[in-house]
């Protein structure tokens, strides 16, 4: 009997731990993360939609705003997954990068924006808890995320672009040379 | 030549029947389930006698979709088809869940469909109804949304409001905008915050009470702890055969996040080594969404067949790199 009641501790402690780590996660984590949530995404309702796709079709024609400023609107404005639409502002062939480097902001946005893509906030937020429990500010971590963020999605954006338009131009050289065969 | 099938929902799904019926130019089923075209959705196509496509390779203009098959477990994919009108079949029994949760209805969506689940449709007479119902409201609505505007405006131009009044109309839509907010917001919470942090924080108490913990502290830690380690594995996750596996959801980033970050709280992991991780553990990150992305940008099949493959490739070289100067950017932090 002394066993099987053993066993049976043993089975609910298992459970009794993740209980308490759900507990710390929902004390600690969501009433923050809902109130800043809820102001931003009011923000971007006074700002509407509208507005935020003007200043967007200007900054799709250099490529240093391309891959910047566009996705940083979308992603804040739009969250995933809508911000993938902003493509649609993009020149055709520059579409793959874009999706490249807006993709690729959506989980460095998280530290500072949550809203923008809560459904995947624990990327970024289970390595933050690690933080926290080390009695360490979030600031650093969150604001440095954001900018690497940046950086990385320009570099992925133009790398990408790159391997792309050489592709067409492979693909776009075979095809030509299997037409002329064929003549 | 063409037959109308019927979908019914699996034991553990929600939504449908859907009844498709394909014509001249709604005819090709879409699957968008990655590693090729899913046996459901080729089932589908033999069926109807429309034409199966993998949505990984190729994509087709939104009209000629008769159905999209996908195998989502809830975030993005299921809710981007309903939400353009398209009939959804999901594979994973999920019902309305995800960003998108509002457009997923039962007249568009069917999840934990089964080769048991599809049938001939008995009653042809009434498939072309519904088949026009999925298109009824994207010619209508934005229509009527144009008419009740310009009703609205017709009726504020008759009569100049005193100044309390607008104040009040200005007060009240900003009110109306903050509680907008705050419904959308715990909506997000409870329907994909809330059921993640269940799931995770089960996961972890098993590992942490059960010893497994120790294990896992004693084969990753000493390879997150050190930027070569990182570098590997940055470079596993963009391997172009993996990335698009290890992308949906964001689980697999989501779980090892997790227990990094246990590991960083026990000091197993220096602290600065944060910011290197979250880019080391993500250079899959969008690999499985590419084409959805993609068509979500308008962008036209053929530049989706070869942008899949300039995504995936672009990765093994940027994913390392992202890691580095990470790695740069973290000297100086904590």
């Amino acid at each position: 009997m002394d066993i099987i009641s053993e066993i049976a501790q043993d089975f609910m402690g298992l459970f009794q731990a993740g209980g308490d780590t759900f507990v710390s996660w929902v004390t600690g984590i969501i009433p923050m993360v809902i109130c800043l949530m809820t102001a931003i995404n009011s923000i971007i309702k006074l700002i509407g939609e509208e507005r935020v796709e003007r200043v967007t079709r200007k900054a799709t024609g250099n490529i240093i705003t391309r891959y910047t400023i566009v996705p940083v609107l979308a992603v804040l404005f739009l969250g995933n997954p809508m911000c993938y639409t902003f493509g649609r502002f993009v020149e055709e062939k520059y579409k793959p990068a874009y999706y490249d480097s807006c993709v690729s902001f959506l989980h460095p946005v998280t530290g500072l924006f949550p809203h923008a893509n809560a459904g995947e906030l624990f990327v970024y937020m289970g390595i933050a808890t690690g933080i926290t429990t080390l009695g360490l500010s979030l600031g650093d971590l969150a604001i440095r995320y954001f900018i690497v963020g940046l950086i990385v999605i320009l570099i992925r954006g133009v790398c990408t672009e790159k391997i792309y338009l050489y592709m067409v131009s492979k693909y776009k050289g075979t095809q030509s040379e299997e037409v002329a065969e064929n003549v | 030549m063409y037959k109308s099938v019927k979908v019914n929902h699996g034991s553990g799904g929600w939504g449908g029947p859907l009844v498709l019926t394909p014509n001249e130019k709604t005819n090709k089923v879409l699957s968008v389930t990655g590693g090729g075209i899913h046996p459901i959705a080729a089932l589908i196509a033999e069926m109807t006698g429309a034409e199966a496509l993998d949505g990984f390779k190729t994509n087709a203009p939104d009209d000629e979709i008769l159905v999209a098959v996908v195998d989502c477990g809830g975030t993005a994919r299921c809710g981007v088809y309903p939400k353009k009108g398209i009939f959804t079949i999901n594979l994973t029994p999920v019902g309305q869940a995800g960003p998108l949760a509002q457009y997923i209805t039962e007249e568009l969506y069917v999840s934990d469909v089964k080769e048991s689940c599809i049938s001939y449709s008995d009653e042809e007479a009434s498939s072309p109804a519904s088949a026009t119902k999925a298109e009824t409201p994207k010619a209508g609505a934005p229509k009527t949304k144009e008419q009740a505007r310009k009703e609205l405006s017709d009726m504020n131009t008759g009569k100049k409001p005193g100044i309390v009044t607008r104040i009040g109309i200005g007060v009240g839509k900003v009110v109306n905008k903050f509680f907008q907010a705050g419904r959308e917001t715990i909506d997000m919470v409870i329907k994909n915050v809330l059921p993640f942090m269940a799931f995770t924080s089960t996961l972890l108490g098993i590992i942490s009470a059960s010893g497994l913990g120790d294990m896992i502290a004693n084969t990753i830690s000493p390879i997150a702890s050190t930027l070569p380690g990182m570098l590997v594995i940055s470079f596993i996750c963009a391997l172009p055969f993996l990335s698009p596996i290890l992308g949906p959801g964001a689980v697999i980033a989501q779980v090892v996040g997790t227990l990094l970050g246990v590991e960083i709280g026990l000091g197993n992991i220096p602290a600065a080594y944060a910011l290197p991780a979250l880019f080391a553990i993500n250079a899959q990150v969008g690999g499985d969404f590419v084409p959805v992305g993609l068509s979500l940008g308008e962008a036209e099949p053929e530049t989706i067949e070869l942008g899949v493959p300039a995504v995936l490739y672009s990765r093994v070289i940027t994913g390392p790199l992202s890691v580095v100067i990470a790695f740069i950017f973290s000297i100086g932090m904590y």
